[in-house]
């Protein structure tokens, strides 16, 4: 007995990795005399297409995971953080002409809130205020110019300063007076913010699903929809080019925030401060400027995954259950882990898409399979792929 | 002579103001004669569905259609004299929220004498319950086991103001099986493919299967399942078609069969797949939000698809119905969107709730008298056809919905409004700010009204 304790603590990992090598030989073997009948092809497509739908949900993760690693906060508010952000560009790419004084309003609200991200401080810096200032015409400007065929950039502009306003009103009201607290508090919050900003989002565009028809235009750019591929090896192959569009996307989010927190002391403080915030604010980190900073950047990342959804599909008050559905990308990734949210999300999107191709008729791809995966992956590292492993003094 | 004059001023305005009120309706509108007095009084429509979730495009739509029809019926004599209002609650589509709201309208003292659901789930949870506490209910189309249970065979006290979901599938692979337009292959398949739960599922049953290969249309016995939320389909669809499906049929509303006819035209599958769904499928919100996907002939995605059409459509313009409604649409500055299959519905249901209270005070003598056992009396045995747009009639209370469909294919119009478009190059197109164009959905009835096959288990 001994000795098999002392095999089983000498090969630990070596066994971990054996039996989860064995398992999936065990799958593969099991699921073979399922693919005896399909096409090469279909087996492609549904490889590629799952790959590029856990693009959306990688990128919705990375929102997610943001939050997460700077705070510690899961956040149910995303979904909705995803939609309010797309209606908000829906706003300004479906009018002919923004109301100047509406659009200088939100510009100017969103420069105060930036500026007022760390404290009052800023406000009595004349170099803050010069650059505010420059900022607000010259967006304001933007947004009210009346050009043919310009409404996608004015309505990325509005959508990105919109996005901005969001999330720093999120973590200015609702989230920044609960620092100290319990973190469940905050979780807490953000399913009130949920809630406020479903209201908010049904008072101001209704409930009626709206077409967004941001792809339109790629055509006339020579940029075939959707992308097809004649005659692979015994069959078809066609990808939808948006969703190639959002996993670009989301690979290029993913590279910038793999080296935002790699390379750049606020990236670092984040890391810090979701580790503890009153000892991040103790060794003199701007706890307050950090959590403004992730919320920002999680209602941009928000407000671009809503508007690629939105793009591919509709805009409607369904979106936000599509951020629940990240959820296990996430968690198998790693609540922590950038790389996590994109290898989690990825894997999501390929079990989903194989599982509905397995097993026609269930409804295994979006309910069984993925939380199958999870619970298997959690069951051997319970802090996810690349979660970090935490160690608890008692 | 002066006090003549008097006298006979005096009793004009005593006549005026003390008979009963009358509806100055238009002629078309026929109610029951009231015989009893409701002046004071106020009839409230209970009504508790998703108005914001997953069904909101038809709640809100319908909530604009209701909110118009009661100004006008108020404005008009409301039902005998009483005053028309309306409770509405927000379930969001959540079972828990339909309980807590059930709840609270069902210990109102007193309590209400009929109320209007929606979601077919909603129905199958509160079936027993509204049967318990003998209060009616308007839906407007249901399970059979919403309406019927589990046996399919015992009438609840839900009723349906549209046919079956199962028996809407009948109709059409009875409109394949004739196929008097030669669009179908020579051997139809369906593919059944929706969202999951109650409502998605309601049109597959072994009856429906079994009656539809009785007609030489076979429906693939696996469906496939999508959510709302779905980011891509194309691996449902070539679950179908690589089965032989060169049909879909899906019982799904707003970004459902948009879903799907953009999924068939990207994947190219155009010339090989038709496109059919349930009565909410051709409706006027499915078409606009096709138009961000436009087919090979330049046309939204969803042009061309087949399903229910149980009610006149807003194109109908020579029916009285259809044209005061469109009037009233326009008096209340009602968009496109809003002028869908829901709008429709709000206002027929006060018109039938008018008509249903007329006939139930009628009988009982007086409002107060009134409660859920002698609606449902009046349920039973209407026979009534709210503003000529549909007729509504449960045989005696046998049945719990209406069983009059047709077959209608949505369109777009063509440029001068004269008809189809048969390819974007003649569509009408009205430019948008964002620089695209609207397509005007137009939907066509391909067959006259006619009862729909009974699919309810045991049925024929």
């Amino acid at each position: 007995m001994t000795a098999l304790t002392n095999f089983y603590t000498g090969y630990k990992r070596e066994l971990r990795w054996l039996l989860i090598v064995g398992g999936l030989v065990l799958a593969l073997l099991l699921l073979q005399p399922l693919l005896v009948d399909k096409k090469v092809s279909r087996m492609m497509m549904t490889t590629v297409t799952g790959l590029l739908v856990g693009g959306v949900y990688a990128l919705i993760a990375l929102g997610i995971v943001i939050i997460n690693k700077a705070s510690g906060v899961f956040n149910f508010a995303h979904g909705l953080m995803m939609l309010f952000g797309a209606m908000l560009f829906y706003s300004f790419f479906s009018v002919a002409q923004v109301n100047p004084l509406a659009a200088g309003a939100l510009v100017l609200a969103t420069a105060l809130m930036v500026l007022t991200m760390g404290g009052r401080d800023s406000l009595r810096n004349p170099r803050n205020l010069a650059l505010a200032a420059v900022a607000v015409v010259v967006l304001t400007a933007l947004l009210s110019v009346q050009i043919s065929g310009f409404q996608l950039i004015r309505a990325v502009i509005g959508g990105l300063v919109g996005a901005v306003l969001i999330g720093l009103c999120v973590e200015r009201f609702a989230i920044r007076p609960l620092i100290g607290q319990p973190l469940f508090a905050s979780v807490l919050m953000t399913l009130a913010v949920s809630e406020i900003m479903l209201g908010l989002t049904q008072m101001t565009w209704g409930s009626v699903e709206i077409p967004l028809q941001i792809f339109a235009g790629l055509n006339s750019l020579g940029i075939p929809t959707p992308i097809r591929f004649e005659d692979v090896i015994d069959g078809n192959i066609t990808i939808r080019t948006e969703l190639v569009i959002t996993f670009i996307l989301a690979l290029v989010a993913f590279g910038a925030f793999v080296a935002f927190f790699r390379y750049t002391s606020v990236g670092l403080a984040m890391r810090a401060t979701a580790e503890n915030q009153e000892l991040a604010r103790s060794v003199g980190l701007r706890v307050r400027f950090i959590l403004a900073i992730a919320w920002g950047i999680a209602a941009l990342l928000a407000m671009v995954g809503g508007v690629l959804q939105g793009g591919a599909t509709s805009l409607s008050l369904n979106m936000p259950a599509l951020a629940l559905r990240a959820f296990p990308a996430v968690l198998l990734g790693g609540l922590e882990s950038i790389g996590g949210a994109l290898v989690g999300g990825l894997i999501i999107g390929l079990v989903q898409e194989w599982a509905n191709f397995l097993f026609p008729g269930t409804q295994a791809g979006t309910e069984l399979a993925p939380y199958v995966v999870l619970m298997l992956v959690l069951v051997v590292r319970p802090d996810g792929l690349f979660g970090e492993k935490r160690i608890e003094r008692i | 002579m002066r006090k003549i004059a008097l006298a006979l001023a005096l009793t004009l305005l005593l006549s005026i103001t003390l008979l009963p009120a009358r509806a100055q309706l238009p002629d078309f509108i026929q109610h029951t004669d009231c015989e009893v007095d409701l002046t004071g009084e106020t009839i409230t429509i209970y009504h508790f569905g998703d108005i914001s979730g997953s069904f909101a495009f038809i709640t809100q739509p319908l909530l604009a259609g209701l909110a118009d029809a009661i100004a006008f019926y108020n404005a008009n004599g409301g039902i005998c004299g009483a005053t028309i209002a309306t409770d509405n609650r927000d379930t969001g589509g959540d079972p828990a929220q339909t309980q807590a709201h059930y709840d609270y309208y069902s210990t109102l003292d007193p309590k209400p004498d009929v109320m209007v659901l929606y979601a077919s789930a909603d129905a199958e949870l509160l079936r027993t319950q509204v049967e318990e506490d003998q209060i009616p209910v308007i839906i407007s189309a249901g399970s059979v086991e919403g309406l019927y249970g589990e046996d399919g065979r015992t009438p609840g006290w839900i009723y349906a103001t549209n046919p079956l979901y199962g028996d809407q599938i009948g109709s059409f692979c009875d409109f394949v099986a004739a196929d008097p337009m030669d669009m179908y292959a020579d051997e139809p398949v369906i593919g059944y493919i929706s969202w999951p739960g109650a409502f998605g599922q309601a049109a597959f049953t072994p009856e429906t299967i079994a009656y539809c290969a009785e007609q030489g249309v076979t429906i693939l016995e696996t469906p496939e399942i999508f959510l709302p939320t779905d980011t891509d389909i194309s691996g449902q669809v070539l679950n179908l078609t690589d089965a032989g499906a060169n049909i879909l049929y899906t019982n799904t509303l707003a970004s459902g069969p948009f879903l799907v006819a953009k999924t068939v035209v990207d994947l190219g599958l155009e010339d090989d797949v038709r496109l059919a769904g349930v009565n909410w499928a051709l409706d006027t919100s499915v078409g606009l939000l096709s138009r961000t996907s436009i087919g090979s002939d330049g046309l939204p995605a969803v042009n061309g698809i087949v399903g229910s059409l149980p009610f006149q459509w807003w194109s109908e313009v020579n029916q009285p119905g259809v044209q005061f409604i469109t009037e009233q649409a326009d008096a209340n500055a009602r968009e496109l969107p809003t002028r869908n299959i829901a709008y429709i519905l709000g206002f027929t249901l006060v018109d039938f709730y008018t008509e249903l209270y007329i006939q139930t005070v009628n009988r009982v003598g007086s409002l107060d008298a009134v409660d859920g056992a002698a609606i449902k009396e009046t349920m039973d045995n209407i026979d009534y056809s709210p503003l000529g747009m549909y007729n509504i009639s449960f045989a005696g209370g046998e049945l719990r919905a209406v069983t009059e469909n047709r077959i209608a294919m949505m369109g777009f119009a063509n440029a001068d409004m004269s008809g189809l478009a048969t390819s974007g190059d003649d569509a009408l197109k009205i430019p948008r700010d964002d620089g695209t164009n609207i397509y005007v959905p137009v939907l066509v009835p391909l067959t006259d009204f006619a009862p729909a096959p009974d699919l309810r288990p045991g049925g024929e």
